[in-house]
């Protein structure tokens, strides 16, 4: 089964004064991968700029924009249209003997090759001396304990937007244990890492007519590694794990590496920005 | 002594503790000197004095200056020009030439390693906190295959000849080596100062670089690209090195550029003309990696070109050197260079590093408490000399009390033997006189496309403070001529 997706995607900038230069770069297209595919992209700007497509140092899809003129306000409109397959998150045996995999993930090769995603990057380390810590149990799976981590974080972490930002580091998260899904995500990520599995922030939208939780924007969850498994996903912002809901945009360290929106703006004054992001789904 | 008649050196005086490059044990001039020390000698003392500040006026005038960040008043300063050029003879040079070119092709296929399949990590070669801990290794440069193979095209090798008479490398620095156009103003001052000197000897020439560079720039071009439009990009005029950016650009022959005067489209690069966008095709770029794109690394860059980063991992342009460099320009990376020559190259190295004995090995952690006052006490993770202690500086109690830090946390340092760099004579302002001056040098070595360059001559920069150690033209350095003889 699948599910035919559109996604709308519209921001609108207004400035106080002249913009004299400016250039914006916006990773927001639903990436190719095995379940997500047809991809098709419509952009445009209010005032007419060439929409470059490009990639971004990681290798994902971007648009860049240069207006050429000066300007006071710009509006982006971005349509995707895609088909995504169902998702069965349980599609290896669960049964799996972890013996091999534990002894994977210490071997000194395993720790090169996904070393990017198992350092610790500003936004997802834990502050010195935190007593905050979740710890796997090794009477349990890798993948029992990833789940018991979603659950630890889901339950750590209140959802409320407006507390932090998106450079918000840890410390400051444990301090107050409110947030959005970006800071349940470089949590989550955080521990998985201190626990030797690697684990990448994801970037992507979420389809929220069955009632889950994330921004009225665009959504972040994490990817780990599990040894003789793969990748998969974890939602630790609903607790469950990355299904068809889930709309991946692009991957990362952290959120620096997946920022939806990079902005140079040559001007003074105030500006205003308005998003909104729609995501509609048909079965087919 | 025959020396002592030579008026100019009458009162020079030698401290047997040093190795001076012109003068042997017994206090005769070495043979290669002979003629130049005979020539000078022929003036008083007072020739000099006129010189150097003839001298020093030119270089003002052609604006060979630099400027010392950090001052209040911020001042353009000219580098001193020593009149007293070094000689290297052509056995020793051929040491160094071959050493430069083999240490800057083992860096080179360390980064292509690093930033593909790791193997020296997985071999436990070095130890992966290099990559890890380092925040000049780019995770986007992983899997980028830079144009040509080349990461490092333009390495900067700083040698110094230890008291033993051999040379030891101090560093290598591959993000942004500046320093070669002084090697070119110091040749022509000297030939203006003194032009019959150049009658006695067989010396290589160093305005060769210029053609040098943009023939190995123009051979790493981007694929599918005929004949590529070269650029260097500086960050402006404000920059110390400045000078040399414009120098480089204009004798290659090409544009200097500062990052607004180019522009990214379709993930090509264009350069702004009167007569219409431009392409360009490789870019020798003086700016930091942090500050290349604005989109791609530090935002608040205004230096940069935002998505240049995207037209190179595309393959339309080349960045010399490459983004991500700097991770092999490391103290850790040096440490393990001898390692890292024979894992790549399968040869021995042909310049010697200064010994470093690392405190987390118990073997070498009892050897360095038991030889501290000989030795230079480094934290690792420390940089800008902060936390360095030399031993044979340090009183009892000072002794103690770092043996008993290292022995608290043995991983935190390393340590290497005090070295004593060579002396040169050099013309001393204060004194009127020549005095012995510790000196170094920093070779420039250029890699292309299966070629590579070195060029003969390079950069002896000299410690103008007497028993000042330290050479840098921000504390207070100078510089000389440096000849190479032919064959």
């Amino acid at each position: 089964m699948s599910n035919e997706y559109k996604i709308t995607y519209k921001t609108e900038n207004t400035y106080d004064n002249w913009v004299n230069n400016a250039y914006w770069q916006f990773l927001i297209i639903p990436m190719e991968n095995d379940t997500q595919h047809d991809v098709n992209v419509e952009f445009s700007n209010s005032l007419f700029a060439d929409n470059d497509y490009s990639i971004n140092g990681f290798g994902f899809k971007t648009i860049r924009v240069h207006p050429k003129i000066k300007f006071k306000q710009i509006n982006f409109e971005a349509q995707f249209s895609f088909i995504k397959d169902d998702i069965d998150p349980f599609d290896f045996p669960l049964d799996l003997d972890d013996t091999l995999a534990n002894e994977r993930i210490k071997e000194l090769d395993f720790k090169i090759d996904f070393e990017s995603f198992l350092k610790r990057t500003p936004l997802t380390s834990l502050p010195e001396g935190t007593s905050t810590n979740f710890e796997f149990n090794s009477a349990n799976s890798i993948f029992e304990n990833l789940q018991n981590l979603n659950d630890w974080t889901f339950n750590y972490i209140q959802f409320k937007a407006g507390v932090t930002q998106v450079d918000t580091e840890l410390k400051d998260v444990i301090a107050s244990r409110q947030g959005v899904c970006q800071d349940f995500t470089h949590l989550f990520c955080a521990m998985s890492r201190k626990n030797g599995i690697p684990a990448r922030y994801v970037s992507g939208y979420l389809n929220q007519e069955h009632g889950l939780i994330g921004d009225s924007q665009m959504h972040a969850w994490a990817e780990v590694y599990i040894p003789l498994v793969g990748w998969k996903g974890f939602d630790p912002t609903n607790n469950i794990m990355a299904n068809t809901n889930h709309i991946k945009v692009c991957h990362g360290k952290d959120y620096k590496d997946c920022a939806p929106l990079k902005g140079i703006i040559y001007s003074q004054g105030q500006n205003k920005t308005k998003y909104s992001v729609k995501v509609q789904s048909q079965q087919q | 002594m025959a020396n002592i008649e030579n008026q100019i050196f009458s009162s020079y005086q030698k401290n047997p503790e040093l190795y001076d490059e012109i003068f042997d044990s017994e206090g005769k001039i070495k043979e290669v000197y002979q003629k130049l020390f005979d020539i000078y000698g022929e003036h008083s003392i007072s020739d000099y004095v006129n010189l150097n500040s003839k001298a020093k006026a030119s270089f003002f005038n052609q604006g060979i200056t630099f400027q010392v960040y950090g001052d209040n008043d911020v001042q353009e300063k000219i580098f001193p020009f020593d009149l007293f050029p070094r000689i290297i003879d052509p056995d020793e040079w051929d040491i160094i030439e071959r050493g430069s070119i083999q240490r800057s092709k083992a860096l080179n296929l360390f980064l292509w390693d690093i930033y593909h399949d790791k193997k020296i990590l997985k071999d436990k070669i070095v130890p992966i906190d290099l990559i890890t801990s380092s925040a000049n290794y780019l995770d986007q440069m992983n899997g980028v295959n830079p144009p040509g193979g080349i990461y490092n095209h333009i390495s900067g090798t700083d040698v110094i000849k230890h008291k033993d008479g051999k040379y030891y490398v101090l560093e290598d620095n591959i993000r942004c080596p500046s320093g070669v156009s002084y090697v070119i103003c110091n040749r022509t001052a000297l030939k203006k100062a003194l032009f019959g000197v150049f009658n006695h000897y067989q010396t290589h020439t160093v305005t060769n670089y210029a053609e040098n560079l943009l023939e190995l720039l123009e051979s790493v071009k981007p694929k599918g690209v005929d004949v590529p439009n070269v650029v260097v990009i500086t960050p402006g005029m404000f920059n110390s090195a400045f000078y040399e950016h414009s120098y480089l650009a204009k004798t290659m022959g090409v544009e200097l550029v500062e990052g607004r005067d180019l522009f990214v489209e379709n993930d090509f690069v264009y350069m702004k003309t009167i007569k219409g966008p431009e392409k360009v095709d490789v870019i020798y770029r003086r700016i930091d990696d942090q500050f290349i794109d604005p989109l791609e690394f530090r935002p608040d860059s205004a230096l940069g070109v935002p998505g240049l980063f995207a037209a190179y991992k595309k393959g339309n342009v080349t960045l010399a050197n490459a983004p991500g460099t700097g991770v092999a320009d490391d103290k850790a990376v040096y440490t393990y260079m001898p390692q890292i020559i024979k894992y790549y190259l399968n040869e021995e190295p042909i310049l010697n590093n200064v010994h470093t004995y690392h405190c987390s090995r118990p073997d070498e952690l009892k050897y360095v408490l038991e030889h501290i006052h000989e030795l230079v006490i480094k934290p690792v993770d420390e940089a800008g000399g902060y936390g360095i202690s030399i031993g044979n500086t340090l009183t009892k109690e000072e002794i103690e009390k770092v043996k008993l830090e290292i022995k608290e946390s043995p991983r935190k340092y390393v340590a290497q033997p005090i070295m004593s760099l060579s002396v040169h004579p050099t013309y001393i302002d204060e004194t009127e006189s020549f005095e012995q001056r510790h000196v170094d040098l920093r070779t420039f070595t250029i890699l292309g496309k299966d070629k590579e360059f070195v060029l003969k001559g390079g950069l002896t920069r000299v410690a103008l403070k007497r028993g000042n150690l330290i050479v840098n033209s921000s504390q207070g350095g100078g510089s000389k001529d440096t000849w190479v003889l032919k064959k």
